[in-house]
């Protein structure tokens, strides 16, 4: 939109709600009998992201399973939770300032 | 891919796990209960929860061939305990058989207590879930400001 740092960030942000959606079903499903966590390789999908490609999620390993085969832990799911909403607030707060400095030259080429 | 849609996935795990807590209310208020609809004594109730793909009101059908992996939750069925009703020896009951026991309801209260606990705790994880995304939404509504 306005530069190759906004574009990236809006990425980020797309692939943020993307693993959110993901996480937000993930906790949906803790008490569905058989049912995987689920997640996204957020290093690898930044960068098809980038190029323009579709996040793709995939099951984890290596979480303990329960009686009835769900291995969704909480824990996890409320750490990612509250991580992707600080990061999500973090590209929002550099979007808006990258926005703020386009206002400035805007403004500043009016009164001049 | 919305954040809209986020909302229906958390709303659906909120909506099974309250079923699932009615349900479970209903075990606790029935577990004296002798006489029901059917005959014979209260049978226990709990909910089977199975993943469902969940669509938002606006959602396009791209949108959901894009993203049908991922899905929310349903209450898939009912499941009713069918083993042998307690038999409990209480001669002055007006249900009781000519020996003097009366079929009771197999409830045992306490682990329906501790059922309820797991779906509130459950509810209350949604809730998080679903207002960390309405304040993901409100941060990117505030880029207009």
């Amino acid at each position: 939109m306005l530069d190759r740092v906004t574009d990236s960030l809006e990425r980020y942000m797309d692939l943020l709600s993307a693993r959110q959606k993901i996480v937000a079903s993930n906790i949906a499903n803790a008490d569905t009998p058989g049912f995987k966590t689920k997640d996204l390789n957020f290093q690898s999908e930044f960068a098809s992201a980038l190029s323009g490609s579709q996040p793709q999620a995939s099951e984890v390993a290596g979480l303990p399973v329960k009686n009835d085969g769900n291995n969704v832990s909480l824990d996890r799911e409320a750490r990612l939770l509250a991580e992707n909403a600080l990061r999500f607030n973090l590209a929002t707060s550099l979007i808006k300032e990258q926005i703020r400095m386009v206002k400035e030259a805007i403004q500043e080429g009016k009164s001049s | 891919m919305s954040l809209f849609s986020v909302l229906s996935v958390s709303a659906s795990g909120m909506a099974a796990q309250r079923t699932r807590a009615e349900l479970l209310v209903e075990n606790i208020a029935n577990s004296e209960t002798t006489r029901t609809a059917e005959g014979g004594p209260y049978r226990r109730k709990d909910a089977i929860f199975s993943s469902d793909s969940v669509s938002s009101a606006f959602s396009s059908e791209l949108d959901a061939q894009l993203n049908g992996s991922v899905t929310g939750v349903k209450v898939a069925g009912i499941s009713v305990d069918n083993s042998e009703p307690e038999r409990r020896y209480m001669p002055g009951h007006p249900d009781a058989d000519a020996d003097g026991y009366v079929a009771m309801p197999r409830v045992n209260p306490a682990e329906d207590m501790v059922d309820l606990m797991g779906a509130s705790r459950s509810y209350q994880a949604n809730v998080s879930a679903m207002s960390a995304v309405k304040d993901m939404i409100q941060h990117s509504i505030d880029l207009l400001r």
